[in-house]
């Protein structure tokens, strides 16, 4: 059974259709990319399975819950992580407090606790710590524990918004462009700690991605758009031999 | 391998309970321990005027004040120009008792840290709903809103006969276990209970920024879009901040009524809120420490300033006007400079000069 299924979902703004009658059924345990020249509604996409945009029609399901009107809150709370394109961390924190914002869900003491600090809330927070450390070093990111967010390369803060997204503990992780940008050596990096979280973490990923060397290297399903519609579906071996594509990205009719 | 606890060098944490504890070393637990000593016993020491008791005291109610204006402010990022409003809603709901059954009435007079508790309840409701507009407006449209209510508050405050029409409502003495507490004890009596509120509200605000409750405001206040996206609800997050700024506000309302025995509005005008801003800013907005430093500071300042008017009437007795611009004047002068030159605030110096004595004289 599909883990998250998106049924004719229309994304308009005005007159502007983003996305029109998108239909994608992401399996489980996959790395499902979602591919497209600009403007393509690849993010609008992605928005609107976390929750940022809402369809216009169309529903969208994650295992039988439907998450059509859910806020963004409330699909992170069912198991659905994201992690922006353009950099959306606290960068006034440290890389340790980015993740331990993650965690909120899962402390579990209520604010009396909280303001006393002493057995249940320190314990959770301990207990919470070791967790975030485990994914700290999952995404070797220990040189960097302590520094602010703010004064860290590019390379580094897409890592840590990776790295935040994974904290949440999600069963789909949406990675929304996490190699823009990056050297050769860092997306390589990258790339490994996707499928280390494929393979290690058993978390079915969802990535939007513009090079195409990568997408085809690593993706089990890739789904292309264009103008908001979804023209070409399945393997990457399929995907690269659909004429409409290679249409799209080529521009030969 | 034996411990030193005195010392930070040579101790690792080996778990991670360890790195959450508010005092490093035994010398700085020992450190802070002897400070609260020492505020605790300086005025059996080294009595003061009643009318400087009554300064201290302020400055106690204000830093209480301005710990919630902080949260609010520095740590959430939700502008309030009407903290001094929130005060009066504490303040009142004590003066409202007084009013109903009469200002030395038992619940009153005996069961005053009652009072102070559901006049914290009271702030911290109306900065719930108070704060229902954060959720639509940022920044100076939040700011109008907050204003508006100061402005309700006032008129409330002034047209209503239950509430005397801004004039004076009394409140009776308050009983201890020893009895009343008569004109001589009555400032030195609320200087240690407001001394002892602002202990236990400081390290229960330093144990709050530790756990999530403090940390969703950080993030609300960064990025509340990647909030909502870590499973926080940013609304509620916002709605949550201003009932605990209210809270600390309500608190000091009750405890300024209790300290002047009475209230008039003119204690919680526009311009008592712009005051707490300019504590919240001078002492370094989005630390603890700050909300000690600002009261301290602007009071000080005040006070100073008075003088300087006093001293300049006494021998030219034309410029005695200059006292009553003088103030406001000080003190606009001084948010001016403390943004442009110290924007952190005198929180920023206390971090430094931290930072000088880690070396020396042979911390580690």
């Amino acid at each position: 059974m599909a883990q998250l299924t998106v049924s004719d979902v229309t994304l308009s703004f005005g007159g502007l259709k983003a996305l029109s009658e998108v239909n994608m059924t992401i399996e489980p345990g996959l790395i499902t990319s979602i591919i497209g020249p600009n403007g393509a509604g690849k993010t609008s996409m992605l928005n609107c399975i976390s929750g940022f945009y809402h369809p216009t029609r169309g529903n969208i399901f994650y295992k039988d819950k439907k998450l059509t009107h859910a806020s963004p809150h409330e699909v992170s709370n069912m198991g659905i992580a994201r992690a922006f394109q353009n950099l959306e961390l606290f960068s006034g924190l440290t890389v340790l407090d980015n993740l331990l914002l993650a965690r909120h869900q899962n402390l579990k003491y209520n604010f009396i606790e909280a303001v006393v600090f002493y057995g249940k809330a320190s314990r959770v927070e301990a207990e919470n710590r070791a967790y975030v450390e485990d994914i700290i070093d999952f995404m070797e990111l220990e040189p960097y524990r302590k520094s602010l967010v703010g004064n860290l390369s590019y390379g580094v803060q897409k890592k840590v918004e990776v790295a935040r997204a994974l904290t949440l503990a999600p069963d789909i992780l949406l990675l929304d462009e996490p190699m823009a940008g990056m050297n050769q050596e860092e997306k390589e990096d990258i790339v490994r700690f996707v499928l280390d979280i494929q393979k290690e973490r058993e978390i079915t990923v969802v990535l939007v991605e513009h090079d195409l060397g990568v997408v085809m290297d690593i993706s089990d399903r890739i789904y292309v758009l264009d103008f908001g519609e979804v023209i070409g579906s399945g393997t990457p071996e399929e995907v690269a031999q659909n004429p409409k594509v290679i249409e799209a990205y080529i521009g030969e009719g | 391998m034996s411990v030193n606890t005195w010392l930070a060098t040579g101790n690792f944490n080996t778990t991670y309970r360890q790195e959450q504890k508010t005092f490093v070393t035994s010398l700085d637990r020992s450190i802070f321990t002897l400070f609260l000593l020492t505020l605790f016993a300086w005025p059996v020491f080294f009595p003061i005027s009643q009318k400087y008791m009554l300064v201290v005291d302020n400055i106690l109610v204000a830093i209480v004040a301005v710990m919630g204006l902080n949260l609010l402010l520095g740590f959430a990022g939700l502008i309030s120009i009407g903290h001094a409003a929130f005060i009066g809603i504490g303040a009142y709901t004590v003066a409202s008792f007084s009013r109903t059954l009469g200002d030395s009435h038992v619940i009153v007079t005996h069961f005053w840290p009652v009072l102070i508790l559901l006049a914290g309840f009271m702030g911290a409701l109306f900065g719930a709903i108070v704060g229902l507009p954060a959720l639509r407006l940022k920044h100076l449209y939040l700011a109008i809103a907050t204003l508006s209510f100061q402005m309700i508050f006032q008129w409330v405050i002034n047209f209503m006969s239950f509430f005397n029409q801004g004039q004076t409502i009394y409140v009776g003495r308050v009983f201890w276990f020893t009895g009343e507490i008569g004109r001589n004890q009555h400032y030195m009596f609320w200087y240690y209970i407001i001394l002892t509120l602002v202990v236990l509200m400081g390290f229960g605000v330093r144990n709050l920024l530790k756990t999530r409750y403090g940390r969703s405001l950080v993030a609300v206040r960064d990025n509340d879009r990647a909030a909502d996206a870590m499973g926080m609800n940013p609304g509620l997050t916002k709605v949550y901040a201003f009932a605990l700024a209210g809270f600390f506000a309500g608190v000091a309302g009750a405890l300024h009524a209790y300290l002047y025995r009475g209230i008039g509005f003119e204690s919680f005008t526009l311009h008592q809120s712009v005051g707490y801003l300019a504590m919240a800013i001078v002492g370094g907005l989005g630390t603890l420490n700050g909300s000690f430093w600002g009261p301290v500071a602007i009071k000080y300042l005040d006070i100073q300033m008075e003088h300087l008017a006093e001293f300049a009437g006494h021998y030219m007795v034309q410029a005695s006007n200059l006292s009553t611009a003088l103030k406001p004047l000080s003190f606009g002068l001084v948010i001016v400079l403390f943004l442009m030159f110290e924007p952190r605030g005198i929180a920023n110096w206390w971090r430094i000069a931290k930072s000088y004595t880690k070396l020396w004289p042979f911390r580690y």
